[in-house]
């Protein structure tokens, strides 16, 4: 199959764009534990600060993106110190509650264009930003959860009455889990904002949030690389099989439930990728086929 | 004056269909522990099935009722098999089962599209469309039917778990699964009872629904606002569902026609996170110890 | 830990582009030529977006199989949006950069036909829009969009005419509206339906709004009941005309019901039935019109459903971009571009002159329809004065 190179940038930036905010969703479930089914609000929060900062205020695009992070994490202290004392399920409706409130509150909000959209947002995203942002965005997650904060919220995930006890502040982990998801999918908004020039609050509805969580599912759970991955598949590749159309939404809730059943760890398996464990792999090969020589040498006993 | 009555009517009206989507989910609740997002599915399959059983095969109503609570009750439970039990052996965390859920509602929903079509189907007037009139109030007579068919089905409901001895089974299961097993209930076939009750009152609802308005594959959208229903009345508990539904109907009517009718949605949802924030549990919800 | 995962990303990218532009030959050209459609084949516009597909697909069949578009045999390049301005934006990127379409044909919503401008003028291919009528499709702060067409009036015109004909014609002089706030197609004609009605002496006496997906409108609709309008002004889609317009009914309103182009379908007849009785539209075209029933009935033939309003815009917008490389007598898209920019034509939805200036229509008659009998009968065409 010829590519075009601009088609491929286009899909390229769009899964790299989009990686951002599942990478923040990574952290919140995958690492914490925490189902949101209402992130794609936090990107609503980004995209309109950015469009914004940008056409009202006259700012450059990399300080625009930056308040949209910002003005999407206070988004998140707020709406946190409601949800995050919610016990799992209580969490999952009340964030779906906000994400879908803030949607409407948009729609019906006439200076930024209201459910009409917004249009004439300058294209400043282009195919290197989004690559920088992407690996600065990895290089800061893979810090975060290697640092004391992840490990607490990995705690928080696996036994949450149990870290408390051994003293750690488990609003407080959620609040800061929170905060960062809402920040990345601040970034991701604004990005996306500049690469279409329009937006429009259904592009943040439910199904983008349902989207977002289907992602990291995808790549598993308690994985950075998996979210890397799971973005790059799962949005490349429907748009290379985009004469199964009709279907490809039927073939998604499959997958999703097939996943949840057969493999739960997703496609990575809640490990990383790393080089090393790239020579480990190869290592482990080598000696496998260094026993088998050894065995046949001996055969014949 | 008439007008608060009128669209008092109107909440009561919207109200009874809530309520009927809502009780299933909570029922499943109550036992599973989870929040069943693949219901909104089984209320649109009722109303299909309902739909092709009335024009396609030519079945009067009442045996069309039943029937597509029926199919909808055995798709509940073909869900329940296929994509929660796996997970109920294993023991695996709530999110899975809740991640599964959502997996198997889009896959009803875009399995319709992509067969069937998304055209609107609309039921053939089975019952008159003329309102009935007391004063200056109209009430639909489907409206009407809808709610005295909620309320059989709901009192009937009450009825199976409170005083059946299957209801008991179904209670102790709720209260604490491994105790009932302990105690020689077999857990597993109350989860497919509870899951086939469930389904059939979706089935139901389904079909009121598909009459009073229309058939569509994205009616399982519709049932967020009974999962915030459930929620405000309390998940787990029947008559919580009931009456969070009725509320949340009135509420939302009078409020969109007495403050401004388009954030009408935006009150359902303010609410739901009005009662999260005081009063979690719900209305009438039961005081749950924590997941440790 | 922070040096593998960059590592990773960037070989990650690498390998991607490798494997993908790696594999295949280059296409050697062919004798055919591909025409793009974009539009809902999922979600909720799915019914609308299904139509026009198909509508185009039989339009491009007949011209195949009357020999072709200037000698070369037409394939038709359909992408689904899901009513989504993102993914218009991916498919228009692979229609042009990928498939190396000459036109595209679409999409039916203006969420979609704003964002893929940028797309349009990068890789100078047009676009003709079938029914988005937000007036930004084309025109945005005052500068026409090189590449974007349209082949049906915009919401200015069509929410003035349904705002003239009720207060010249049916002598209404209180109105009430009653519109959906998430859609921007019924927001349009809200704006500029007060805005005339006001102008030319009436009197808004209650504007109540829903959101689309919504089912039960009694509570909007008893407060305009309270309010007493002559007419009701319900600029939204035939599913929700006829579910809102049976309640209204049902309470007992009597005034008369007036819409926009989202009201003509079959189905709103099959499912309002009496409801709408009576009540007036603005639409394209007189479906009496016998040009009008042939296409219907052959669309019904070929695909055993009924027509909906897409189908005649998208193939009017076909025919448009078929007429334009007729008349540039190439296959070049900046060509053919400049030839739409004088179409003057005749289609079934009537005469498409093309203002240079806007790549609108341009005086495009709007016809008012009248619900008798349940039957759709023409009264009259109006033109906004």
């Amino acid at each position: 199959m010829d590519l075009s190179w601009y088609y491929l940038k286009g899909i390229l930036m769009f899964a790299g764009i989009n990686m951002i905010p599942v990478l923040g969703l990574a952290l919140l479930t995958g690492f914490t534990g925490l189902f949101s089914f209402g992130n794609a609000a936090f990107m609503s929060i980004g995209g309109y600060t950015t469009a914004f900062m940008m056409i009202n205020l006259g700012v450059p695009f990399i300080p625009s993106l930056l308040m949209g992070g910002i003005i999407a994490s206070l988004g998140a202290l707020v709406i946190g110190k409601c949800t995050l004392k919610l016990k799992g399920d209580y969490f999952c409706i009340a964030t779906l509650g906000f994400g879908e409130a803030l949607r409407l509150i948009l729609d019906n909000f006439q200076y930024f264009g209201g459910a009409r959209g917004w249009a004439g947002i300058p294209l400043k995203t282009n195919l290197t930003t989004v690559i920088v942002i992407d690996i600065i965005a990895v290089i800061i997650m893979a810090n975060i959860v290697r640092s004391r904060h992840g490990r607490n919220m990995i705690a928080v995930r696996e036994e949450e009455l149990a870290s408390q006890v051994i003293g750690i502040n488990v609003f407080k982990t959620k609040m800061l889990s929170f905060v960062i998801s809402a920040f990345y999918g601040g970034i991701g908004g604004g990005l996306l904002a500049s690469y279409l020039g329009f937006l429009q609050p259904k592009m943040f509805a439910l199904t983008k949030s349902t989207e977002l969580i289907i992602i990291v599912i995808f790549g598993g759970l308690g994985s950075i690389s998996g979210g890397v991955i799971g973005s790059l598949v799962l949005i490349i590749l429907p748009e290379l099989l985009r004469s199964f159309a009709n279907w490809r939404l039927v073939i998604y809730g499959v997958v999703v439930v097939f996943i949840m059943i057969a493999r739960p760890e997703g496609l990575i398996g809640g490990k990383e990728i790393t080089f090393k464990g790239i020579y480990n792999l190869f290592k482990k090969i080598a000696k496998k086929n260094k026993k088998d020589l050894d065995t046949t040498r001996e055969g014949g006993r | 004056m008439t007008n608060f009555l009128q669209q008092l009517i109107n909440g009561l009206s919207i109200g009874s269909v809530y309520a009927l989507m809502a009780v299933g989910y909570s029922l499943v609740y109550s036992i599973m522990n989870f929040s069943n997002f693949a219901h909104g599915g089984v209320i649109m399959f009722g109303a299909y099935f309902g739909y092709f059983f009335i024009t396609l095969y030519k079945l009067p109503f009442p045996v069309a009722f039943i029937a597509s609570g029926l199919c909808a009750g055995i798709l509940a439970v073909v869900i329940q098999r296929i994509a929660y039990k796996p997970l109920m052996d294993r023991k695996a965390p709530f999110l899975y089962f809740i991640i599964s859920a959502m997996g198997v509602s889009i896959f009803l929903e875009n399995i319709v599209v992509a067969t069937i079509g998304p055209t609107f189907r609309t039921y053939p007037a089975i019952f008159s469309e003329i309102p009935i009139k007391i004063g200056a109030l109209n009430i639909g007579r489907i409206d009407l039917m809808m709610f005295v068919i909620s309320a059989i089905c709901l009192g009937f409901l009450i009825y199976l778990i409170d005083f059946t001895k299957i209801g008991k089974a179904i209670q102790a299961t709720a209260y604490n699964m491994k105790a009932s097993t302990l105690m020689g209930i077999n857990a597993d076939r109350i989860i497919i009872i509870v899951f086939a009750v469930g389904g059939i009152l979706a089935g139901l609802a389904g079909v009121l629904f598909g009459m009073k308005y229309t058939v569509y594959p994205q009616i399982g959208n519709i049932t967020i606002k009974s999962f915030i229903a459930a929620v405000f009345g309390g998940l787990g508990s029947i008559k919580g569902a009931v009456i969070g539904s009725i509320l949340l109907g009135v509420i939302e009517t009078l409020a969109s026609g007495y403050f401004s009718s388009q954030y009408r949605d935006l009150i359902a949802f303010a609410l739901l996170i009005f009662i999260l924030i005081v009063r979690p549990v719900g209305l009438m919800g039961k005081v749950t110890e924590d997941k440790a | 830990m922070k040096k593998k995962a960059l590592a990773l990303i960037i070989t990650g990218i690498f390998t991607l582009s490798l494997g993908l532009t790696g594999c295949g030959g280059s296409k050697k050209a062919s004798d055919t030529v591909k025409i793009g459609w974009i539009g809902s084949l999922t979600g909720d516009q799915a019914v609308w977006g299904q139509c026009e597909s198909n509508t185009v697909k039989m339009v491009i069949d007949d011209l195949n199989k009357n020999g072709g578009l200037l000698g070369k045999q037409v394939q038709l390049v359909p992408y689904d949006t899901r009513g989504d301005g993102t993914e218009a934006v991916n498919a228009v990127k692979r229609l042009t950069g990928q498939d190396k379409v000459i036109g595209i044909i679409g999409p039916n919503a203006s969420g979609q036909a704003i964002p893929i401008s940028s797309v349009l003028e990068e890789m100078k291919v047009p676009d003709i829009a079938t029914v988005a009528t937000n007036p930004k499709v084309t025109i945005v702060d005052g500068k026409v969009k090189p590449y974007n067409f349209r082949v049906c009036f915009i919401d200015p015109y069509q929410g003035a005419a349904a705002a003239g004909y009720a207060y010249d014609v049916l002598k209404a002089k209180n109105a009430a509206i009653l519109y959906d706030v998430a859609d921007d197609y019924s927001q349009g004609l809200t704006q500029f339906f007060e805005k005339t009605f006001t102008e030319k002496g009436g009197k808004i006496v209650a504007k109540e709004a829903f959101k689309t997906g919504d089912v039960d409108f009694r509570a909007p609709l008893t407060k305009i009941k309270e309010s007493n309008p002559d007419v009701i002004f319900m600029p939204y889609f035939f599913k929700e005309v006829a579910l809102s317009s049976k309640q209204a009914r049902e309470l007992g309103i009597k005034a008369t019901l007036m819409g926009g182009d989202g009201w003509p379908s079959e189905q709103l007849i099959s499912m309002a039935k009496d409801a709408v009785e009576g009540s007036y539209f603005v639409n394209h075209l007189d479906f009496n019109d016998p040009e009008v029933a042939g296409f219907r009935a052959k669309y019904k033939t070929a695909f055993g459903k009924d027509v909906e309003l897409n189908g005649f815009l998208a193939y009017d917008a076909t025919n448009m971009l078929i007429d334009a490389v007729k008349r540039a007598n190439s296959f070049d898209p900046i060509k053919i571009t400049a030839a739409l920019e004088t179409t003057n034509m005749t289609g079934i939805t009537g005469k498409i002159i093309i203002g240079k200036d806007t790549h609108n229509p341009e005086n495009k008659d709007a016809a008012i329809i009248k619900i008798v009998n349940g039957e759709y009968i023409f009264q009259q065409k109006y033109a906004v004065h």
